[in-house]
């Protein structure tokens, strides 16, 4: 279905973008479909926010999915796939991996959320203090969204200010003040002190400072700029540098959102990888690689507004999360760590550039080796990431069109060996279909 | 939750006036291009008529040469104004209830225009509710008065945020033989049909401040928003079938820079709350 011609796109050496045709008879994902059917009856979009399939590929990709191991995920369909998601980043030592999961489920069988807390709580934040670099105390929280909100909150609280600036196409998270739902009543509240500019854009940060001295709070970044549908950007030495200067001259505390690489990139955490020295970083995804936990952690000049802050959440203390982030912890350094996710990625991403190349095709590889994330130089818009992400899962390689991709550290050389095999293949389908597309 | 006219702020009710104003005269558009009924009736002469409201902005107007004429809508005076003098009136008369409209004869054939238009309307409606319309009909009025609606509103200033973080681009929608753009700009929204041998299109309804229209037709477009028929623009577009699950099943098929096309959805949910506000 969808056959369908642009009959503009002549330019030169732009391709032509056809219609994709979708396997919407239901072959492959006949048991995911009825699930969604089922889902949007009750539940509002059916799956909604990131998971939703209109980020996918409809038609080329699952949208339930029944279990995983190691580096492999399974649809309710029967499809497996080498996945490059890793559960939106928060598998790193594999799905299923039993060092992580056989004490943690000893744990949930001891008891999981108690009155008060495990004393793992205390071991797991000594080890993080311990572990991130500059960092005094921590604080435990289930989502990235806590931890960022609770940072501006505690950067606020202590500074006295209201502005909050952000990088543009950042995500800090789903909460009003700095999610995209921009509706009128809360662009007059949690977002009217919100400020953005343009990453790397030493200049814009300056005038921005310079307009909003003696309001700012806090600036809160990304280690690196990993915008949803576009290249990934890692920052310049010019813009750390005017980063630190900027917050330091205003007096406003300087936080990284580490939410998405912790751990990929350093064991002390990502700032160090690109020498940076935030008073607050927000940790979560890998953590526990999949529990539910995510971290705060401050330097000494905040401990004293952090503690004097009501906080608290339900679930906030469960132990089975830190069992399995002291385990994660541990696992990490035995499977090699971030030289061996390094290794991998680089594998991953000269064996996609060439073969893009071969094929005739700009493809680009951005970000750092461990989160990857493949464009193509001739197609801002992203039909080429969109076909080349769907024939890659019809060869039963999951890699998001819009959202960069994951190494973990269960993924094998005869992985990526495999993903490239496919990539070839799906390359050449992609070269041929353009070039029978081309008038 | 039902909001009611007497709610809305001033600049809400300017907007759903001229919202109302643009699809009334849409749908006389696409109505006498789709029904040979209507070809037959429309004057000699042509169409050409402006809608003035009090309150709601610059002038809407159409300009429809007769069917069968290939030639571009001649520019000038109109042969008739209606004017409203506030904008509850224009909500009321165009939601089909009483209110205040006074016709401004400007040329000859006025009233015959008036005529036409009124008998247009009332077809445009009847085509859209009767059974043996056929389905490339009904989606093409269905789907022009959905993108021509999105046009209306874009610039308000609730949107005003949002309109700021959709990027930029030309989104090709596609039905069938029916193909729109739909060009976002800054805060600006504007539709196109795509020229086609077989468009029969009568004429253009242009705000004032329209760009060239050859503007818009140069460009490629960044993304694409396609139904797999027909039956499925009409099902998703009239409500029968949740956009979300036409989407997943592949009968709605987006591509290219989907932020874009997102960003047209959150204005989409916004045209559907002015369409259920109550006169």
């Amino acid at each position: 279905m969808n056959e369908m011609t642009d009959e503009t796109s002549g330019a030169a050496g732009s391709p032509s973008f056809s219609g994709r045709s979708a396997d919407t008879t239901g072959s492959r994902f006949t048991a995911s479909m009825a699930y969604f059917e089922r889902a949007a009856r009750v539940i509002p979009g059916g799956i909604y926010g990131s998971k939703s399939p209109g980020f996918l590929v409809p038609g080329h990709f699952p949208y339930y999915l029944s279990h995983a191991r190691g580096s492999r995920i399974y649809d309710v369909d029967g499809n497996e796939f080498i996945d490059y998601l890793c559960g939106y980043g928060s598998q790193i030592v594999g799905y299923g991996n039993s060092a992580v999961d056989g004490p943690a489920l000893e744990q949930a069988r001891k008891g999981d959320l108690l009155n008060q807390p495990h004393p793992a709580m205390v071991e797991l934040a000594e080890r993080l203090v311990g572990l991130v670099d500059g960092m005094d105390w921590a604080v435990f929280v289930k989502n990235g969204t806590d931890a960022t909100t609770l940072a501006t909150s505690i950067a606020r609280a202590d500074t006295g200010k209201q502005v909050i600036i952000a990088a543009e196409g950042a995500y800090h998270g789903a909460a009003n003040w700095c999610s995209t739902n921009v509706f009128p009543v809360f662009l007059q509240a949690e977002q009217r002190d919100i400020r953005f500019f343009p990453y790397n854009d030493v200049q814009a940060l300056e005038k921005l400072f310079e307009t909003e001295r003696g309001n700012i709070a806090c600036l809160i970044l990304t280690p690196y700029h990993h915008p949803t549908y576009k290249p990934q950007q890692l920052p310049t030495p010019e813009f750390t540098a005017a980063v630190e200067r900027l917050c330091r001259a205003e007096g406003a505390y300087f936080i990284v959102d580490d939410i998405r690489a912790n751990f990929r990139l350093d064991i002390h955490g990502s700032h160090k990888f690109f020498g940076v020295h935030p008073d607050l970083i927000a940790m979560g995804k890998a953590l526990a690689n999949g529990y539910p936990i995510s971290v705060l952690l401050g330097t000494d000049g905040l401990r004293k507004t952090a503690s004097s802050f009501f906080i608290t959440g339900t679930y906030w203390m469960s132990a089975v999360p830190m069992i399995a982030a002291l385990a994660t912890l541990d696992e990490m350094e035995r499977m090699g760590g971030t030289a061996r996710l390094a290794s991998l990625g680089q594998m991953l991403k000269d064996g996609l550039e060439s073969l893009g190349l071969e094929a005739g095709f700009r493809a680009r590889v951005s970000g750092p080796l461990a989160i990857p994330y493949l464009t193509f130089d001739e197609d801002p818009d992203l039909y080429l990431n969109q076909r080349f992400c769907a024939a890659m899962a019809d060869r039963g390689v999951f890699m998001h069109p819009h959202h960069n991709w994951f190494i973990s550290l269960a993924h094998t050389e005869e992985d990526i060996a495999q993903t490239l095999e496919a990539a070839r293949s799906a390359f050449a389908e992609l070269s041929s279909s353009l070039a029978t597309e081309r008038p | 939750m039902k909001t009611k006219f007497v709610q809305l702020s001033t600049e809400e009710k300017s907007v759903l006036a001229r919202l109302k104003a643009s699809l009334a005269l849409h749908m006389v558009e696409e109505a006498s291009a789709a029904d040979a009924g209507l070809q037959k009736i429309c004057p000699s002469g042509g169409v050409s008529m402006k809608f003035s409201i009090r309150g709601a902005g610059p002038a809407l107007g159409l300009q429809m040469p007769k069917i069968s004429q290939i030639l571009p809508a001649p520019p000038g005076r109109p042969s008739l104004l209606l004017f409203f003098p506030n904008t509850e009136a224009a909500v009321r008369v165009l939601s089909g209830a009483k209110g205040a409209v006074i016709p401004v004869p400007l040329g000859a054939n006025a009233f015959r225009a008036l005529d036409f238009f009124r008998k247009a309307s009332s077809r445009a409606t009847e085509l859209l509710r009767a059974p043996d319309t056929s389905e490339a009909t009904r989606a093409r009025l269905l789907l022009a008065a959905t993108l021509y609606g999105l046009e209306a509103i874009a610039g308000e200033s609730y949107l005003e945020r949002r309109m700021q973080i959709v990027p930029d681009g030309v989104v090709g929608v596609r039905a069938g033989e029916l193909a729109f753009r739909v060009a976002k700009r800054g805060r600006t929204i504007h539709v196109q049909r795509d020229a086609q041998p077989e468009d029969t299109s009568p004429g253009d309804v242009l705000p004032e401040d329209a760009p060239p229209a050859a503007a818009i037709g140069s460009l490629r477009p960044d993304a694409l928003l396609s139904f797999a028929g027909y039956r499925s623009a009409i099902d998703v577009l009239s409500g029968k079938r949740q956009a979300v699950i036409a989407l997943g099943s592949g009968e709605v098929h987006i591509e290219g820079l989907l932020p874009l096309v997102q960003g047209l959805f959150a204005v989409l949910d916004r045209l559907s709350w002015y369409l259920g506000v109550e006169v």
